[in-house]
């Protein structure tokens, strides 16, 4: 344990740091009036004090009721975008043993440390509460945010520039007046790296701890192809959240999640021509905007000159980016949107993108990449000639033609080329599934539609507007027509050997009728399967429920990217094989899994071991046990050992069946 | 905290807690025939795991004690006085203090800071819904579900949890743990100083972190 004094240092050390944290501001803050000449001349001592913080005062009550939320003007927002985090060294430097004196929480060491450092690039990412205000009409809401802000910074990272990101929790340390809960374990969904920055869902660390995730930035496949591995096996759009077993839901609610993004050759993050470029839109912020989605339910302005979140999983107001039906200005010349769906529990976007003909045809969204990874060639949908590429579907029949599905977790990259519309057009991105609309400025009755909707559109459906404008000489120049191809799929897995998952809810004999994963709820010590690491295997993916009960589950599996070869539903009484979507036939981390559907999957598992997890990415299902860990054992050895843990949980749950006392 | 801290210890709420209008503050009545408030005796600022049982049931109800009377010598030094189970019957017109008594007498369940509960039927499918709704008519309106959930509040720090009374033992045990009050930086530094010599036995045997 660190002394007094040693901690002292630390503080100091932080504080002298080149970074603006929270703390060393409020340093500088004190210090700037005693000795305003050792400040920056930019840090007055006002401006100091502004930059300062101050403690953020809880919600004084909680609100739980199902209210509706306050109305709100569509369209007077513009669509926020994430700010990158910046580049900055870590004190104290990072270390491959987890530096447990100076507060970082316990771990196993970091895997392949001298491979991957010193890292290319280290940043901090503070979970602390903040302000944040999700629409003009609105005060402020409460949240939980990495550094304070909702969504989280974004990172801008490549493939071969390995990252520490050091992950500091500074949530109120004895709860708040909230929902969420102050122990944070941060998942990178979905990065190919070791257990230890994994996030595990029972490796949360309480409030005043931090911890370093090593991101290599490496393709999968280090051992088996040397260098950086196999790239092939590139992925792009990734998402950080919270992971905390039980509080998932909460704490993401709360704010606790960010986009990640990966660039490579292929997807430079620019736009100029590039050995090996696809000269896909590129430039973040300008051409290459993330659409976070969410749904939240606000209470009326209280005494704080706030509109807090309320504390529930759904709400009828739909965020992008942390805003209410934003609106974002486009030139005529393409762009591309990585849409991602945070849920968080039972929300699934079908997307549609309406022009100003109206909904009696939706216009064309070109998907290129579905879970952070590329199709091998883009796919249009509209619900015209491009009906049939919708993956809104159930068993064998698409309930939303021409959607887009945007599952929780799931992340679908598409280009919108705006050049076919007119400068003064608008267009409008929106929900169309069945059952699916926000409550604006609805009172009770019904919504009221603002003057100049396209024909047949209801507010309610809609999540953001385009305005199109004039493509002017000074902006960037429009990008070359997509290519035909989009990248070379790796070798096909061969299997080493397969396994099953059910996913269900529903009682087996005496067992209880709890959301679980083979018969298991989710324990932190005990895995449900051990692979060696280096092999691959086939999964089949079920879920038990009955056709007609609404338990449906993004099933997400950590660590590597699967395929999907088969789907199985019921249809009209028979279980039987139905064809993959074709937004489904790429690589992917998650795949729907209907009431009585299946889902057969190959994947790997290479160049890492420790515990990793399969879940139903319904934070609500997870957090209620959905969730099973498996491990990958470095040999024949550890495997043996690894089953053993499982047999012996199999006889003590047997045994507790029995009724008999288990010792 | 040592024997006489706890046994001095005053129940103190979270001041975030939701309190009664959560809980119902509902006149129960214990084993024992005692009458109890369910916030203002049993809930408030402790730590508890509740079950939802009756005394003639012979499915889960029986294993459910089962499991909290091994969960129960785990944690023998804090029950009474930090952590107490609730074993609330579904079927309070049947089951008096009486027939609870035997329940508890007949399974050796009988024991301080565990009660079994019964009282008014309206109260008692109040608190099941409340505790245990998962947002679902389908789940909640069945009073047979739950019944193999174990309901784990902590009313000192809002927190709730819940453990599947099937799961392994050392999982219902993380689960009660997780719900633990909150921890000083200083009992934080001696928690991760053991949990780090832990990982490190596991990775030196198993050659990686495994089970801990």
């Amino acid at each position: 344990m660190p002394t007094k004094k040693a901690k002292n240092r630390q503080r100091i050390e932080k504080k002298t740091e080149g970074t603006i944290s929270r703390r060393s501001v409020l340093k500088i803050g004190a210090a700037a009036g005693a000795a305003t000449v050792l400040a920056p001349n930019i840090i007055t001592s006002k401006a100091a004090k502004a930059l300062a913080f101050d403690p953020i005062p809880p919600p004084l009550v909680q609100c739980t009721a199902a209210v509706r939320s306050p109305v709100h003007t569509p369209f007077v927002d513009d669509l926020p975008v994430p700010f990158p985090a910046l580049d900055h060294p870590l004190s104290p430097p990072p270390q491959e043993v987890a530096n447990t004196g100076a507060g970082e929480w316990p771990r196993a060491n970091h895997q392949r440390w001298t491979q991957f450092t010193p890292a290319h690039v280290t940043s901090e990412l503070e979970a602390r509460p903040g302000l944040h205000t999700f629409h003009s009409d609105f005060g402020p809401s409460y949240i939980w945010g990495f550094n304070g802000v909702y969504p989280g910074p974004m990172i801008l990272n490549r493939y071969g520039k390995s990252t520490i990101i050091r992950f500091r929790n500074s949530t109120p340390p004895n709860g708040d007046n909230t929902f969420g809960h102050p122990e944070i374990t941060i998942h990178l969904h979905n990065g190919h790296h070791g257990s230890e920055s994994d996030g595990f869902a029972g490796d949360f660390f309480p409030s005043g701890s931090w911890k370093d995730n090593l991101y290599p930035n490496c393709y999968a496949g280090l051992d088996q192809f040397g260098g950086n591995g196999d790239s092939r096996e590139k992925m792009g759009t990734f998402w950080y959240h919270d992971h905390r077993a039980e509080k998932t839901l909460n704490n993401n609610v709360m704010g606790l999640n960010g986009m990640f993004i990966v660039y490579d050759p292929t997807d430079p993050g620019h736009e100029h021509p590039s050995a090996g470029s696809l000269r896909l839109p590129g430039y973040y912020g300008v051409t290459d905007f993330p659409l976070i989605l969410t749904e939240k339910r606000f209470c009326a302005l209280d005494a704080q000159g706030r509109n807090e979140m309320v504390n529930a999983a759904g709400g009828d107001k739909w965020i992008v980016n942390g805003a209410i039906q934003p609106k974002l200005t486009v030139r005529r010349r393409k762009y591309r949107f990585r849409i991602l769906s945070t849920g968080p529990t039972t929300a699934q976007w079908d997307l549609k993108l309406i022009g100003p003909t109206g909904t009696s045809a939706s216009e064309t969204m070109t998907v290129v990449a579905t879970d952070a990874n590329f199709l091998e060639h883009p796919v249009p949908v509209d619900d015209g000639a491009n009906a049939a590429n919708s993956n809104a579907v159930v068993g064998a029949t698409i309930v939303t033609p021409g959607a887009i599905r945007v599952n929780v977790a799931e992340r679908y990259d598409v280009i919108i080329d705006f050049s076919k519309y007119s400068a003064g057009d608008k267009l409008y991105l929106g929900d169309f599934g069945a059952g699916r609309s926000q409550n604006v400025n609805d009172t009770g009755s019904g919504n009221t539609n603002p003057p100049g909707l396209p024909p047949g559109l209801n507010i309610g459906n809609v999540i953001m507007r385009f305005d199109v404008v004039a493509l002017e000489n000074w902006f960037a120049a429009d990008t070359p027509d997509l290519p035909a191809t989009l990248c070379t799929m790796p070798d096909p897995v061969v299997p080493d050997t397969t396994f099953e998952w059910n996913f269900n809810r529903d009682p087996v004999g005496a067992v209880p009728r709890l959301f679980r994963i083979n018969n298991r709820v989710f324990d932190a010590n005990v895995p449900q399967h051990c692979i060696i690491k280096g092999t691959s295997e086939e999964w089949f993916i079920d879920n038990n429920d009955q056709v007609g009960t609404n338990w449906a589950h993004p099933v997400h599996i950590h660590f590597e990217e699967f395929r999907i070869i088969e789907r199985w539903a019921i249809v009209g009484g028979v279980f039987q094989q139905v064809p993959v979507p074709v937004l489904y036939q790429g690589r992917k981390d998650v795949t729907k899994v209907e009431p009585g559907e299946a889902a057969r999957i190959r994947m790997r598992f290479r160049d890492y071991t420790g515990r990793y997890l399969i879940h139903c990415h319904n934070m609500g299902h997870e957090d209620a046990f959905m969730m099973v860990a498996w491990h990958i054992v470095p040999d024949a050895a550890a495997k043996a050992a690894c089953d053993a843990l499982i047999v012996k949980a199999n006889q003590e749950f047997e045994a507790k069946l029995r009724n008999e006392e288990v010792s | 905290m040592d024997r006489r801290t706890m046994l001095s210890r005053v129940f103190k709420p979270s001041p975030y807690s939701p309190g009664a209008s959560k809980f119902t503050n509902a006149l129960l009545r214990t084993q024992d025939n005692k009458e109890v408030r369910f916030y203002d005796d049993l809930i408030k600022g402790k730590q508890c795991v509740i079950n939802m049982m009756y005394a003639e049931c012979h499915g889960a109800c029986p294993l459910v004690t089962t499991v909290l009377k091994r969960t129960y010598r785990e944690l023998k030094d804090r029950m009474g006085k930090d952590v107490f189970f609730y074993s609330i019957s579904v079927k309070p017109q049947d089951d008096t203090p009486a027939a609870l008594k035997h329940y508890a007498k007949m399974r050796n369940a009988d024991l301080p800071g565990w009660y079994f509960l019964t009282g008014d039927s309206y109260d008692i499918e109040t608190i099941r819904y409340r505790l245990f709704n998962m947002g679902h008519p389908g789940i909640d309106l069945d009073f047979a579900m739950h019944s193999g959930t174990l309901r784990i509040i902590n009313d000192a720090t809002n927190y709730w949890g819940h453990a599947g009374a099937f799961a392994s033992q050392g999982n219902i045990m993380d689960r009660i743990r997780w719900a633990d009050p909150y921890k000083t930086g200083a009992e934080w530094a001696v928690y991760a100083r053991n949990l780090q010599t832990l990982i490190d036995k596991d990775v030196k045997k198993y050659g990686y972190r495994r089970d801990v």
